[in-house]
């Protein structure tokens, strides 16, 4: 294990850089995905198969595709940015169909009697979202959405494998092929960098879920 | 099923006659005319003409899959009509917006699986409806939800959350909710279908209270003791049509169609 | 209608003038967006016979070698999903009985080993094995080595799966086979497994929507599978934008029939399974179905 501690440095950077590309993807994955949730259950048809489509195109295409098609495709066309953005941007999207759907399947999990309920008592459209749909809407994605956020910490590796630099799966190719060191240790090093983030964010989103459930 | 009606009520069995003398002999509070709705190829309400007295106690009866629920439903639009119209106080039911919501606000309307809002308490519950439609002050209508609850038997419940009440319990909370938007005329869509059989009674004895008190329901039920004891009038229902209509002494005695007769049969049989 | 129609009334006139007019308004905006991106990429050139005439050119002398080539990628792309998938059921399956089957003083084993896999993102895993084993002599194919990796991660997703579909199965089926006298093991074997296979048939073909989406980390360890051979080609044809776009295109048809395979299973599923029985009780005592997973419910316009 002297490997991980001479290069406690160096593991340490990778990890917080990984924490900074899976913050980033997030913020844009979350926004993103709650307008496409918003279109996909909208009264406009065009907008349900426009969210249909962007759900069905990202979740078949591997996010390795995206990765390279937005790094080596889109400077052809004179849109130039560093990987990091590249990478960040592409797991953002790639991501936010996740989200949409952790959302769509929260909603799909309210009975259709309390919308009812809610109509009947006469609330107006977006009352009866805002009182009564959203807030148990929420807590049921709260599952969907821990393992996409979960899935997403794990993408952010890919991320890192196609060349953004730095994070935690640089170190370990920087270590193992630049440097010639053991691949068992460095490599363990690193699953321990992700284990690190996943567990406790795992944990720490059920401990919430179990908090806010709804008894039905 | 049948023997409730022969059990002594707890409520002093309330006669037609003095009753309907008592009503304002204003039009109908409901009209439906012509109406009709389609599932699909299925023909789910046909021609459906009904009138619906302030005060009135209308139960509708019939075999699964007649139309009953769907009938009680369309008053309060949430089943669409294909023709026909369905009045209320002599104006039609608004189609959508803010004037449906408002329509709504004035039809109460108690569930089969009660659909009490699951992630608020009881008062919630039945105040949330008087602070964001009515804009009663949240203090005024917690009083009223209160009073409301301890008259429907669950004021003692009123922090709990419905999954936390018995089936009973929950349905009487949803009457309160209903109740607490001083509606003009109260729906119930088979309010006693959902519940073990111990406690069908405790929802039915707050359904002839409130009948009693003179207001203005249209029940969709299986129950016949209740429609005996607490019914105006008993509508039945066969296949999408009204197929016969009558106080309930003289349904229940002497029914004339030979579809009235052989339910009617089939449900006294045990 | 969509599933979510319960949100909001059937539309009234007023509504359906409002849906056309906002159907209309995006679908204006959305043409403008398409139309200029149109123009961008053929003011930059990314229109022309050169970039594009390889993909879809016959006559074009680089279309056959090029094509030629994909396809053999293509063909290693699928063995290494249906090796791991068929794999991964297998390693899936002896997980979810080890960890439904283990004794208390074992059971923390199973389950961390179970808890860790599903933690470590699969491209990690797959360069671990393919950097670790040969460490400590064992050198093995490329291919092999991704088999490995996508088995590793994908089992024990698969064994959550089947775990959860053994709890959502009624207990009474569970009683009912015990009382006729069958061993816990039969019970398992006879009655419980082969039903928790058919409730969650379409999240197991979900899953292997997501092994094909996975068999694209292979560049990593540089097995030429379909990605890493449109990245070789792109190298001598410099067209990435062109090559990556049919490539994406090829990954969604395989994975849209995937989609359509598993939605068409999902409305035959459960039908051949007991279920418990309905009314109060049963809807009380009925426990969740988990998710399928969310590529498998991807389309559902």
């Amino acid at each position: 294990m002297d490997v991980i501690v001479d290069n406690f440095d160096l593991f340490a950077q990778g990890w917080l850089r990984t924490v900074q590309i899976c913050f980033y993807a997030l913020l844009g994955a979350l926004p993103l995905g709650i307008l496409l949730a918003a279109a996909r259950v909208s009264p406009v048809p065009f907008l349900r198969s426009l969210g249909g489509t962007w759900v069905t195109i990202f979740m078949s295409c591997p996010l390795t595709v995206v990765l390279f098609f937005m790094a080596f495709g889109l400077p052809e066309i004179g849109i130039k940015g560093s990987y990091f953005w590249f990478g960040t941007i592409g797991l953002a999207l790639y991501s936010a169909s996740f989200v949409c759907e952790a959302l769509r399947s929260g909603i799909n999990a309210v009975p259709a009697g309390q919308a009812e309920a809610a109509r009947s008592i006469g609330l107006s459209f977006m009352r009866s979202l805002n009182l009564v749909i959203l807030p148990q809407a929420l807590r049921s994605s709260l599952p969907p959405m821990t393992n996409a956020i979960i899935y997403l910490i794990k993408n952010s590796a890919i991320v890192g494998a196609f060349g953004v630099g730095q994070d935690l799966f640089a170190v370990a190719d920087t270590l193992t092929a630049a440097r010639g060191l053991s691949a068992l240790p460095v490599l363990t090093g690193v699953i321990a960098g992700y284990l690190l983030l996943v567990l406790p964010i795992g944990r720490i989103l059920s401990l919430i879920e179990t908090k806010v459930a709804i008894l039905r | 099923m049948f023997s409730k009606g022969a059990e002594p009520a707890d409520t002093p069995t309330v006669g037609v006659g003095p009753r309907v003398a008592e009503k304002a002999v204003a039009g109908p509070i409901v009209r439906l005319s012509g109406v009709n709705k389609h599932f699909g190829s299925l023909h789910v309400l046909k021609e459906i003409d009904l009138d619906i007295a302030e005060g009135e106690v209308v139960v509708i009866i019939g075999p699964s899959g007649s139309g009953k629920s769907t009938l009680c439903r369309a008053i309060n639009r949430l089943e669409t009509i294909d023709s026909g119209s369905i009045e209320l106080g002599g104006s039609p039911v608004p189609v959508e917006g803010n004037r449906l919501a408002a329509h709504r606000a004035d039809v109460g309307m108690v569930f089969q699986s009660f659909n009490l809002f699951a992630h608020k308490t009881v008062l919630e519950n039945v105040t949330l409806g008087p602070i964001h439609v009515r804009k009663c002050s949240p203090a005024k209508a917690r009083a009223q939800a209160m009073e409301l609850l301890e008259r429907v038997g669950v004021g003692a419940q009123a922090t709990k959350l419905p999954a936390q009440l018995s089936g009973g319990q929950q349905q009487r909370v949803a009457i309160a909710r209903s109740l607490a938007m001083n509606p003009r005329v109260l729906l119930f869509d088979e309010p006693t279908s959902a519940l073990d059989p111990e406690m069908v009674n405790e929802v039915l004895d707050v359904m002839s209270a409130l009948a009693q008190d003179g207001m203005t329901m249209v029940v969709v039920t299986h129950e016949m003791g209740f429609a005996k004891r607490a019914g105006d009038r008993v509508v039945f229902m066969a296949d999408g049509a009204i197929v016969e209509q009558a106080s309930p002494t003289e349904f229940f005695d002497n029914p004339q169609t030979d579809r009235a007769r052989d339910f009617l049969s089939k449900i006294l049989v045990h | 209608m969509s599933s979510s129609s319960f949100l909001y009334d059937a539309l009234g006139p007023r509504g359906n003038r409002r849906v056309r007019w906002y159907s209309a308004a995006f679908a204006a905006v959305a043409l403008g967006v398409l139309y200029l991106i149109g123009q961008k990429l053929a003011v930059e050139g990314q229109l022309s016979e050169e970039k594009w005439g390889p993909l879809v050119n016959p006559s074009n002398p680089n279309f056959g070698p090029l094509w030629t080539f994909l396809a053999g990628g293509l063909v290693n792309t699928l063995i290494v999903a249906a090796l791991a998938i068929v794999c991964a059921l297998l390693f899936g399956t002896a997980m979810a009985l080890a960890r439904v089957t283990s004794r208390p003083w074992y059971r923390w084993f199973v389950v961390s080993v179970i808890e860790v896999l599903r933690g470590i993102p699969v491209v990690l895993l797959i360069f671990f094995v393919a950097r670790v084993l040969p460490e400590v002599g064992i050198g093995l194919s490329t291919m092999t080595f991704l088999v490995i990796g996508l088995t590793l991660y994908n089992g024990v997703v698969i064994a959550e799966i089947l775990r959860g579909g053994l709890q959502a199965l009624p207990r009474g089926q569970k009683e009912a086979a015990q009382s006729l006298g069958l061993s816990s093991w039969n019970t398992l074997r006879l009655v419980l497994l082969p039903q928790a296979f058919r409730m969650m048939l379409p999240a197991l073909i979900g899953q292997l929507i997501v092994v094909v989406k996975e068999t694209s980390l292979g560049f990593i360890i540089s097995y030429e599978e379909l990605l890493r051979r449109g990245q070789i080609a792109i190298q001598s044809l410099s067209n990435p934008l062109q090559l990556f776009f049919i490539i994406a295109v090829i990954y969604i048809i395989i994975n849209l029939g995937l989609t359509l395979l598993t939605r068409k299973l999902e409305r035959g599923a459960g039908k051949k399974t007991a279920k418990t029985p309905g009314g109060r009780q049963g809807a009380k005592a009925r426990r969740r179905v988990p998710d399928p997973i969310p590529e498998a419910r991807a389309l559902q316009l």
